[in-house]
C-alpha cells in the first residue's frame, strides 16, 4: 500500500511548509490536507479518511491529546498511520500518545524524509 | 488547701469566742454574788474572778491576733502574761503580792485557803498561751515556739480535765486546796488547740501525730502524779508494814509509768518519723505534680486522655487553641466530637491495643471548622483502668506551606516543560528550514530561498520574544524592588507611546484615563510590566474589523487599593477559555499565535508578587482586565508571607 493522502494537522505556518515540501520532495503525488488545530483535523475526517496523521501537540483551541481522544471515541475507521511529530521528546507525553493503538510512531521536529520513509514502511506492514 | 484554711480559721474563731463567753459569763457570776448557789455548788466558782478577765483578754487578743491585728493583742497578752507571772511566782516564792483580791473581793471562799488566787498550773497556762499569742501576733504566723507553749498548755489542761473525770484530784490540784478548774481548763484547751492546729499546717506536722502525742503527755503526766501522790501517802503512813505494801504498789506503778514512757516514746517518735516522711513525701509529689501539670499546661500540642470506651477525661489549655472548646467542656464528652475521623477513634485504638504511633487527622472545631492535626495515642496502663493519652498538634499551617510548596514545584515544572518546548520549537523549525533554504540555494531558486528566509527570520524573532519574556519573569522572581512613590499616568503613557510605534497601522486608539497628578505607592517597575502585559495584550487581540479599535485606562485608589482597569473593544476571549487565561503558555487565539503565551501569565505572577490580584471580565465587546493592588505598605507584609 502506497502513501496516498497524509492530513498534517499543526498550528505553527513554518512546520506547515516544512511538512508541506518534505512530502513533495518524497512524493509529489501525495495529497496534503492540513488542519491548524484538532477541530479543523476532525472536521476534515468527517469526509477524508487519509493513508497518514501527521499531528503536533501543542495547538491552541484542541490540542494533539485533545484530538487523539475525540479520534478515538468518534471515528470507528482510523487512519493506518497517525504519527505524533513534536518539537520535544518527553516521556510522559511519547507514553501518553503511543497508549493509543492507532499512534504508531512519535517523531521529532523537524520532518525529514526519513520520517516519511518510516511511516510508508510502517503502512506497508 | 482552702478548705484547711476555713477550718482552722472555724477552729480558732471557736477557741477564742469560747473564753471570751467562759470569761464573761464568769464575771457575771462572780459580780451577781449568788450566795445561795455559790454554797450549794461551790465548784461554779472555781474560776476565780482574775482568772475571767485572763480570759476574756486572752481569748479577745487571739481573735484580733487571726484577723492580723498586732498591737492590741500583744497589749492585751502581755497583761495576762504579767497577771500569769506574778500569780506563779507568788506559789514558788510563798508570797503574797496582794494581787489576788486587788480588783474584787470574793464573797465566797469555796473552800480555798487562798481566796482569788489562781492556782499554779493556771498561772502556768496563762504564761505559755500568751507568750504564744504575742508570737503569734508579731509574726502573724505560726512558728515551733507557739506550738510548743500551746503543746504543754494543753497536756496540763487535758490533765486537769481528766482528773475531774475521774475523781483524781491531784490531776488539777497541784498545790492542796487551789485548783485549776474546769472551765479554765476548757479555756486553756481550746486556745491550745487553737494555736496547734493553726500551727500544724504551717510548720508541716501531721495533726494525727501532735493529737496522739498529746494522749501520750497527758497520760504520762497522770500516771505521774499518780505515782507522787501514791508516794507521798505512804511516806504519812505510820506502820512500816502498810509503808512497804505502799512502796511496793508505787514500785510496780514507777516501772509501769517508766515501761509505758517508753513504750510510748518510741511509738510517738515513730509517728513523728512517719508523720514527717508522710508530709516530705506529699510535698514531693505535690511538686512533681506540679511540674508535670506545668508542663501540661503549657505545652503547645493539645494533650487528652481518654477512658478506653473513648470518653475524655482531661484536656490541657492547648486544646482550647486547637478545639475551639475550653477544657472543661469536653470533659465527660466523647472523644468523636473532637476528632471524628477513623484515626481519633479511641476506642478503636483501644481494641487494637497499641500505640498509633502518629497518624494525620481531621479535627472538628467548636466552629465547624475542620482543621488538619497530627495525632498520636498511646495507651496507658493504670491500676484504676486503661486510658488512652492523646497528642494532637494542628498542622495546618505546615499543611497550608506544603500546599504552597507542591503549588509552586508544580508550577515550576510546567514551566520547564513548557519552555523546553516553546524553546526547541522554533529551533526544530528553523533547522527544518534551513535544510530546505540549503536545498534551493544549490537549484538555484532564489525566490523560494527568500521567503524561506523570511520564514526563518521569523522564527528568530519569536524566540527572542519568548526569552525576553522568560527574563522579564525570572527578573520579576528574583528581583527585590522597594516602594516607591510614582505617578502612573506616566508610566502608561510611557508604554502606550514604545507600543504605539509597534503596532502595525496605527488605528488603536489608547486612552489614558488616569489623572495625571495621582501617585501610588508601589513597586515601579513590576507596575510597568503589568501596565505593559496588559497594554500589548490589548493591542493584540484588537480586532481588526472594528471602525474604532480602542484601549481605555483607568486607575483609581480606594480605601488603600489601586484599582487598575484596561477595556478594549477587540476579539475578546471565547467564554470555554477563559479558565486557562492566566496559565502559562496559553495561546488562545489560533489565528493569531504570535504571542510567546507567557504574557498574561507574566501580568498574573507580577500582580501576586504585588499582593494583588487580576481578574478578566468579558464586555458585551471586547475584555476587560481588572488589576488590584494594595497601596502603599500594606502589601509588604503580604508579599512575604505571599509565598516566595
Amino acid at each position: 500500500m502506497k502513501l496516498n493522502t497524509i492530513l498534517v494537522v499543526d498550528d505553527d505556518e513554518n512546520d506547515q511548509f516544512i511538512c508541506e515540501y518534505t512530502i513533495r520532495k518524497f512524493d509529489p503525488a501525495i495529497t496534503i490536507l492540513k488542519a491548524q488545530d484538532g477541530t479543523e483535523a476532525l472536521a476534515i475526517l468527517e469526509t477524508e479518511t487519509p493513508d497518514a496523521i501527521i499531528l503536533d501537540i501543542n495547538m491552541p483551541i484542541m490540542n494533539g491529546f485533545e484530538f487523539l481522544e475525540h479520534y478515538a471515541r468518534a471515528f470507528s475507521n482510523h487512519a493506518p498511520v497517525v504519527a505524533m511529530l513534536t518539537s520535544s521528546q518527553l516521556g510522559t507525553d511519547r507514553e501518553r500518545a503511543l497508549r493509543y493503538p492507532f499512534v504508531k510512531s512519535y517523531l521529532e521536529k523537524p520532518l525529514t524524509i526519513e520520517h516519511l520513509r518510516q511511516m510508508q514502511e510502517l503502512l506497508e506492514a | 488547701m482552702q478548705h484547711d484554711d476555713r477550718q482552722w480559721r472555724l477552729t480558732g474563731l471557736s477557741a477564742g469566742l469560747w473564753c471570751i463567753v467562759v470569761g464573761i459569763g464568769m464575771i457575771v457570776f462572780w459580780l451577781a454574788e449568788p450566795a445561795e448557789l455559790a454554797a450549794r455548788h461551790p465548784e461554779i466558782f472555781g474560776m476565780k474572778f482574775n482568772a475571767a478577765l485572763a480570759f476574756t483578754a486572752l481569748g479577745a487578743a487571739f481573735l484580733l491576733a487571726l484577723s492580723g491585728h498586732r498591737v492590741l493583742p500583744v497589749i492585751a497578752s502581755l497583761a495576762v502574761l504579767a497577771y500569769g507571772v506574778v500569780a506563779l511566782s507568788q506559789h514558788v516564792f510563798g508570797i503574797d503580792l496582794g494581787i489576788d483580791q486587788v480588783l474584787y473581793k470574793p464573797f465566797t471562799d469555796i473552800g480555798t485557803s487562798l481566796p482569788g488566787r489562781i492556782a499554779p498550773n493556771t498561772a502556768l497556762c496563762f504564761i505559755l498561751i500568751s507568750l504564744a499569742v504575742i508570737r503569734r501576733a508579731l509574726r502573724g504566723s505560726s512558728d515551733l515556739v507557739q506550738m510548743a507553749g500551746s503543746y504543754a498548755a494543753v497536756a496540763i489542761a487535758a490533765t486537769a480535765l481528766i482528773g475531774y473525770l475521774i475523781d483524781f484530784d491531784a490531776a488539777h490540784d497541784w498545790i492542796a486546796n487551789t485548783r485549776m478548774s474546769v472551765q479554765s481548763a476548757t479555756c486553756f484547751l481550746a486556745l491550745g488547740v487553737g494555736i496547734l492546729f493553726v500551727g500544724a499546717r504551717t510548720a508541716g506536722y501531721h495533726r494525727l501525730a501532735i493529737a496522739a502525742s498529746l494522749g501520750v503527755a497527758t497520760y504520762l503526766i497522770l500516771l505521774t502524779l499518780a505515782y507522787l501522790k501514791v508516794s507521798e501517802q505512804a511516806k504519812r503512813l505510820p506502820f512500816a508494814i502498810d509503808r512497804a505494801g505502799i512502796s511496793s504498789t508505787a514500785a510496780t506503778l514507777l516501772d509501769l509509768i517508766l515501761l509505758s514512757g517508753l513504750i510510748y516514746a518510741g511509738l510517738l517518735a515513730y509517728s513523728y518519723w512517719s508523720s514527717r516522711r508522710y508530709s516530705r513525701s506529699a510535698t514531693n509529689l505535690s511538686e512533681s505534680q506540679e511540674r508535670l501539670s506545668a508542663i501540661i499546661n503549657t505545652a503547645v500540642d493539645g494533650i487528652l486522655t481518654v477512658s478506653a470506651d473513648g470518653t475524655i477525661l482531661s484536656a490541657n489549655p492547648a486544646c482550647q487553641r486547637i478545639f475551639g472548646h475550653a477544657p472543661e467542656d469536653v470533659v465527660g464528652k466523647p472523644i468523636r466530637m473532637l476528632l471524628p475521623g477513623p484515626p481519633g477513634d479511641s476506642a478503636q485504638a483501644a481494641r487494637a491495643g497499641c500505640i498509633v504511633a502518629s497518624g494525620e487527622t481531621d479535627a472538628q472545631r467548636k466552629d465547624g471548622r475542620i482543621v488538619p492535626v497530627e495525632l498520636s495515642v498511646a495507651k496507658v496502663e493504670l491500676t484504676e483502668g486503661t486510658v488512652h493519652t492523646a497528642i494532637i498538634r494542628d498542622i495546618s499551617e505546615r499543611k497550608h506551606f506544603e500546599r504552597q510548596l507542591l503549588a509552586a514545584n508544580a508550577e515550576l515544572e510546567e514551566f520547564a516543560y513548557r519552555t523546553s518546548h516553546d524553546l526547541r520549537s522554533p529551533i526544530a523549525s528553523s533547522i527544518g528550514l534551513l535544510n530546505i533554504s540549503r536545498e534551493l540555494l544549490e537549484n538555484g531558486d532564489h525566490d523560494a530561498l527568500s521567503g524561506t528566509l523570511e520564514r526563518m527570520e521569523r522564527n528568530f524573532t519569536r524566540l527572542d520574544h519568548l526569552i525576553q519574556n522568560i527574563i522579564v519573569l525570572t527578573r520579576d522572581r528574583l528581583m527585590e524592588e522597594e516602594d516607591r512613590r510614582f505617578s502612573p499616568y506616566d508610566v502608561v503613557q510611557n508604554q502606550a507611546d514604545t507600543l504605539s510605534t509597534l503596532e502595525e497601522d496605527g488605528r488603536i486608539r489608547i486612552a489614558n484615563h488616569i489623572p495625571p497628578q495621582l501617585t501610588i505607592f508601589s513597586k515601579p517597575s513590576k507596575f510597568d510590566v503589568i501596565v505593559g502585559n496588559l497594554l500589548s495584550n490589548a493591542i493584540k487581540y484588537h480586532d481588526p474589523r472594528e471602525a474604532d479599535p480602542r484601549v481605555d485606562v483607568y486607575l483609581e485608589e480606594h480605601a488603600g487599593t489601586i484599582r487598575l482597569v484596561v477595556e478594549d473593544n477587540g476579539l475578546g476571549v471565547p467564554e470555554e477559555k477563559r479558565p486557562l487565561l492566566f496559565r502559562m503558555f496559553k495561546r488562545l487565539h489560533p489565528s493569531r499565535s504570535f504571542g510567546s503565551g507567557l504574557g498574561l501569565y507574566i501580568l498574573k505572577k507580577s500582580a501576586e508578587s504585588l499582593g494583588g490580584s487580576v481578574t478578566f471580565e468579558a464586555r458585551e465587546k471586547g475584555s476587560r482586565f481588572i488589576v488590584e493592588l494594595p497601596n502603599g505598605d500594606g502589601h509588604e507584609a503580604e508579599y512575604h508571607t505571599g509565598g516566595r
